[in-house]
């Protein structure tokens, strides 16, 4: 399996907050990764450097061959939309644009836009019916898949998710992971923040931060158990 | 897509921008209004100065016009010759006067000879008891001054003998002159009935001119006259070109503080709009930069509506500035401000400008960092 992230001695530190104090770390292509800790043990921390969206105080974060670490603001910007697709706990959509706009969205930063292509990744996840409908006007659970179909429409090498189920009920919870096992079985690599270790035990593998530390790195439950 | 976003951020944030297209459109209809002011002023300037009488006039050479006495005198063929060889369209009337002292029952009074139909264009402001002297008059009609027809106890119709030296003509008076100054103590006869009489045919005192156009067209003509005629004296009628080139400086400076002024509190406003307006955008820019957004497209994309807001508002206000000049015209003038094709694309030029210069704090969520704003989450 061919290395998709390589983290070496990551450090972030926000004046005397160590946040990331020295992580390293690799993933696979086409793992799924859980990463697991308290509040405050710089989970999203390294999500958001993964995902340039921070920059490291010092340290390695290899991304499909780039550092993070070394890309200007202008190379961060491309970096993130041509490799990264987010996921966030608070779905993040664009309250004036509908549902098919908030995919084309990410289809305009990256290149041009395809209507039908947007239509088609709200259909997989289950949204067809739902394409012209405002954020305001769908649930939960439908808010974050369409930001699921908004991460993936680019085709991007890395799939960041920061807490994804969050924010949502217990149906909507079944209805998202549904959608990331199915990523995980098309071969995406998923990084996946967490705090419910039933959802971690579903990934490959769970990275458990303390205090800015990798401390723990262990194949999941499910792994183990054959699930995948 | 980037009209589609376009339009949705302009529908999306409506309440908001309403207060920004309301102080832009204001802005481009006092703007545009002013604008118009200032492109008519000369000519409406020009218009209310010729309200005043004549503006150039030709004398002999050295001669002390006193209007009593014929000492200096010129060619009044030579001086008609240069004024229509010049062939200008902006005189707007022109008369000879020979000036004539005669005694009338027995008093002394000043004979002013002249064109009596061209004295309504040159002396606009004279009010006149009876009527101006018309194409189908007599050529012995007169007008009389006020003081005169008091003196002589003349009414509109009476009879007037004029004698000088021994030679007499008889005229009939058709209307009384009240100027507000030395012609209420003179006699308007036609200039070849005063020619006659004075036995100075072809001769003349001056010659006064009326002329629209600017300051500067008014002193190109004169100098052009001069060089007609060699022998006169050509001058503009200094107190009056002066006035006017005095007034029209202010008014115009007046105007560009006003429009400089009202630019710069559109700006405030907008920008005050446009503040808020950043503060609520921070998140979508936040989410915009983290799906790979360049600043460079997004600040475009903000600035793109503002120059939207701007170009509409300026259209609007543009049209409803025609309409403000044409009343402050009528206020003003008596008369509507004339609309000129050139404000439109002039005012929707200022107000976009003026819109993104107020739009400051979009162009800051440039420097918006996404880890920030999702931790302030």
């Amino acid at each position: 399996m061919a290395t998709l992230v390589q983290v070496e001695e990551l450090r972030k530190e926000f004046g005397i907050v160590h946040a990331l104090a020295g992580v390293s770390f690799n993933v696979g292509s086409g793992e799924w990764i859980a990463i697991m800790g308290p509040s405050g043990s710089g989970k999203t921390t390294l999500i958001n450097i993964l995902g340039g969206l921070d920059t490291p105080t010092s340290g390695q974060a290899i991304v499909d061959e780039v550092d993070v670490a070394r890309l200007d603001e202008v190379g961060l910007t491309r970096f993130r939309a041509q490799k990264i697709g987010f996921i966030f706990q608070q779905f993040h959509l664009v309250p004036y644009l509908t549902a098919i706009e908030n995919v084309m969205l990410a289809q305009y930063f990256h290149s041009t836009t395809d209507e039908k292509e947007a239509q088609l990744a709200l259909e997989r996840v289950g949204l067809g019916d739902r394409i012209e409908h405002l954020p305001g006007a769908l649930s939960g659970g439908e808010q974050q898949r369409v930001a699921v179909a908004r991460a993936l429409i680019n085709h991007p090498k890395l799939i960041l998710a920061d807490e994804p189920t969050g924010n949502l009920d217990e149906a909507n919870e079944q209805t998202v992971i549904g959608l990331f096992r199915e990523l995980h079985r098309e071969g995406h690599t998923i990084l996946m923040v967490t705090h419910d270790p039933a959802i971690g035990n579903l990934a490959n593998r769970r990275i458990e931060f303390a205090h800015g530390r990798l401390v723990k790195a262990t194949p999941s439950n499910a792994r183990v158990s054959g699930l995948f | 897509m980037f009209g589609r976003l376009l339009w949705k951020l302009l529908r999306g944030s409506g309440g908001r921008l309403a207060v920004a297209i309301l102080a832009l459109v204001s802005c481009a209809m006092v703007v545009s209004a002013l604008l118009n002011l200032e492109f008519d002023i000369e000519r409406k300037l020009t218009q209310e100065f010729r309200m005043l009488g004549a503006n150039i006039l030709i004398s002999p050479s050295n001669a002390q016009i006193t209007g009593s006495s014929p000492a200096e005198l010129m060619s009044e063929r030579e001086v008609w010759a240069a004024i229509q060889n010049l062939k200008d369209p902006n005189v707007v009337a022109a008369a000879p006067f020979l000036y004539v002292v005669e005694s009338a029952q027995n008093r002394q009074v000043v004979v002013a000879g002249t064109t009596l139909e061209e004295l309504p264009k040159l002396e606009p402001t004279w009010r006149m008891e009876g009527e101006w002297k018309s194409s189908q008059d007599q050529p012995t009609v007169c007008l009389v001054g006020r003081n005169v027809a008091q003196q002589l106890q003349l009414t509109v119709g009476s009879p007037l003998l004029l004698t000088y030296l021994g030679k007499s003509a008889q005229f009939k008076v058709v209307g009384i002159i009240d100027a507000g100054g030395a012609e209420d103590n003179q006699v308007f006869v036609e200039l070849p009935e005063a020619q006659d009489l004075a036995r100075l045919p072809g001769q003349i005192s001056f010659a006064q001119l009326s002329v629209s156009g600017t300051t500067k067209s008014l002193s190109r003509y004169a100098a052009r006259l001069a060089s007609a005629l060699p022998a006169c004296d050509v001058k503009p009628i200094r107190q009056i070109t002066e006035a006017e080139g005095d007034l029209l400086s202010r008014i115009r400076l007046l105007i560009v503080s006003m429009v400089v002024l009202i630019s710069v509190l559109t700006a405030l406003c907008v920008l005050g709009t446009m503040a808020a307006l950043a503060m609520e955008r921070r998140q979508d820019v936040g989410l915009m930069k983290a799906l790979g957004g360049s600043i460079g497209r997004i600040v475009t994309l903000f600035m793109a509506e503002v120059g939207v807001l701007g170009a509409v508002g300026g259209f609007v206000g543009a049209i409803l500035g025609v309409e403000l000049s044409r009343w402050m015209g009528r206020r003003v003038f008596g008369q509507a401000i004339s609309s000129r094709w050139e404000i439109f694309p002039l005012t929707i030029v200022l107000v976009v400008a003026v819109a993104l210069a107020g739009a400051l704090p979009l162009r800051l969520l440039g420097k918006v960092k996404p880890a920030v704003i999702f931790r302030e989450q």
